[in-house]
């Protein structure tokens, strides 16, 4: 960190601030050649797919059409055909917008219950603790995979919105158990002591005191968790429980070389989707790891 | 009238085990301890560490709560009060932490640490708050501008200002000041006590002093306390414990003080002898079968002794 010289400045002006966790982190993000071209090749990616998938009529991509069933790529199908003659690269747009989406806001509805009920276990401990953990373990002993089929069977309207909260349901655990560990080491700190002294009420030692110095754990947790949610509406997806067909995904697209003629011939069907999912990811855990740097002084870079 | 009086205050956690984790002992980390505060002086709290002085500064204050006893504040039992019915006495109460480091939270501005007990006490408008906080600041000697910085910009000493103005911005009565200056080095050590002493005369406050070095206590306090396992062992003026100590445990404490002059080491060494086998061999008068001190008694109408 440089030094700072400067002279008596009139009060209110020039405020010399401490760099803030965000500016450390692009900090970070900046130095790391991996993580910055991560980055760009991300935002190229999501601007092409929530930008194209504006012009595409999704009712037309999923319109089965029997005359031209597998076709290779082609200047009408740039990326060739499935089984059904539906366009694959408009699938693939309109996927990705969705598993990203999906993937999005798994992670923002888990982060928000995760860090409402940590904070308030880890800063209350005591009972309030206790039964919130049992309740946690409670729901991580349930078999997740099998409860997620039974959902998806009884659930009546099947659809991006529900999925979500499914997921979400079961999603919350972890995060509760980080924020909450994170919680119980802050506490501790005579910073929140001399706050209760000092007459501030709990709510405000929680959103004000302790949860601005919980922020950079939070960033870099939320950034990591958005790649594996990614991957599980694949992966669920793959297997025959995420979303119906008539909603393109990229775990839909992934799923067809299921079938080994398409594995062994009809590469444009699911090469593609694959690829993205593999740049979408991977992008997505450097940039991850390079903000965990950014939270540890000892690890940074710059 | 005393400010604060402790009656028989105790602080017990429970110690669990066996089958169903059952309590099967106590921790008596203040352990039936009764000493009362007058309005504009300073009461000492000596011990090592451990013996429960900190604990009985932060259940003054309600940071922990009391098993048994009770806290007169003014008249006011303060440990039978629910949190709502507390509130006003926090304004009159307020704490000057051990630790310069861990007290302010490193995000905050200055601005926003001192005007913390503002916001919940009083309503200001933005401008009469920073003046009101940079009035403060001023008073503990840092300058106006210092609002918008952060507190890791800060040295040690500077940041335990910041914690002093903090405990002042609501002009509290009692200031529990538990070891303020033990953090510190100690040229900065002499500056702060210098200025906490100023404070105390022009705001007239009352400050229970919770330290374990004898030097800084000798120097601040008019009455002293000495704690040992949770129990006070000696009170009484400072002159009175400095000069005629009469616990055994006061005589080590006094014994341990380090000797600047090269000259009074052969001195110094013959006293410690001299104490070390006092304690040795009347242990059993000072202390009862348990190892617990004896309840105190007074010997003069300042001092008392815990002695059978």
């Amino acid at each position: 960190m440089k030094a700072e010289i400067s002279g008596p400045t009139p009060v209110g002006a020039n405020i010399e601030k401490s760099p803030s966790a965000f500016s450390i982190m692009w900090r970070e993000v900046v130095r790391d050649r991996l993580a910055l071209g991560s980055l760009i090749i991300l935002g190229i990616l999501l601007a092409i797919v929530y930008g194209v998938s504006l012009f595409l009529d999704q009712e037309e991509i999923v319109k089965v059409d029997f005359l031209s069933i597998y076709s290779p790529p082609s200047a009408e199908h740039w990326l060739g055909t499935d089984y059904g003659g539906r366009d694959v690269f408009g699938q693939l747009i309109i996927g990705a917008r969705n598993s990203f989406t999906i993937g999005l806001a798994i992670t923002l509805i888990t982060g928000l219950i995760g860090l409402t009920i940590g904070l308030i276990a880890g800063y209350f401990g005591g009972w309030i603790d206790n039964v919130i953990m049992r309740v946690i373990d409670f729901i991580l002993v349930l078999p997740f995979l099998m409860l997620v089929i039974v959902f998806v069977a009884i659930v009546p309207k099947y659809n991006v919105l529900t999925f979500i909260l499914i997921m979400s349901a079961f999603l919350w655990t972890g995060k509760a158990r980080l924020i909450r560990a994170k919680t119980l080491a802050e506490r501790e700190l005579d910073y929140v002591s001399a706050s209760k002294t000092l007459g501030t009420p709990d709510w405000k030692i929680i959103i004000f005191q302790i949860l601005p110095n919980l922020s950079s754990i939070i960033i870099v947790n939320l950034t990591l968790n958005l790649a594996g949610n990614i991957g599980i509406e694949s992966g669920l997806t793959y297997l025959g429980f995420g979303l119906p067909e008539s909603t393109p995904s990229l775990g839909t697209l992934v799923s067809y070389a299921t079938n080994p003629d398409v594995l062994q011939n009809k590469w444009w069907v699911w090469l593609p989707a694959s690829l993205l999912i593999l740049v979408m990811m991977l992008c997505i855990n450097f940039i991850g790891q390079a903000l965990k740097r950014a939270a540890d002084a000892r690890q940074r870079l710059g | 009238m005393a400010l604060l009086n402790i009656q028989h205050l105790k602080v017990y956690y429970p110690v669990r085990g066996g089958f169903f984790r059952r309590v099967v002992d106590h921790v008596r980390a203040v352990d039936d301890v009764s000493f009362s505060l007058n309005k504009g002086e300073t009461y000492g709290l000596v011990g090592e560490s451990g013996c429960g002085k900190t604990t009985t500064g932060r259940t003054i204050i309600g940071l922990i709560r009391a098993t048994a006893g009770e806290v007169l504040f003014e008249g006011t039992d303060l440990t039978k009060l629910r949190r709502r019915e507390f509130h006003p006495y926090r304004k009159d109460i307020q704490m000057i932490f051990q630790d310069p480091y861990s007290s302010l939270n490193p995000r905050k501005r200055v601005l926003d640490i001192v005007a913390e007990p503002l916001r919940n006490f009083e309503r200001l408008s933005p401008h009469e708050e920073r003046q009101k906080v940079q009035y403060v600041l001023e008073r503990v000697g840092l300058s106006a501008e210092s609002i918008y910085k952060y507190p890791h910009e800060f040295s040690g000493g500077q940041r335990q200002r910041i914690g002093i103005a903090r405990a002042l911005t609501l002009n509290p009565k009692l200031i529990i000041a538990d070891e303020p200056v033990s953090a510190l080095d100690v040229s900065v050590q002499a500056q702060v006590l210098n200025f906490m002493k100023e404070i105390q005369q022009e705001y007239g406050l009352t400050y229970l002093f919770i330290s374990h070095d004898l030097g800084i206590i000798r120097h601040m306090c008019d009455r002293i306390g000495i704690m040992y396992r949770g129990r006070l062992v000696e009170e009484g003026t400072s002159e009175e414990i400095f000069t005629n100590p009469q616990h055994i445990y006061t005589k080590r404490l006094l014994s341990a003080i380090p000797n600047a002059d090269p000259r009074e080491r052969g001195r110094q060494e013959a006293l410690r002898r001299e104490v070390e086998k006092e304690y040795e061999q009347s242990y059993s008068r000072y202390f009862d079968e348990n190892g617990r001190a004896h309840p105190l008694k007074p010997i003069s109408p300042t001092h008392s002794v815990a002695i059978p």
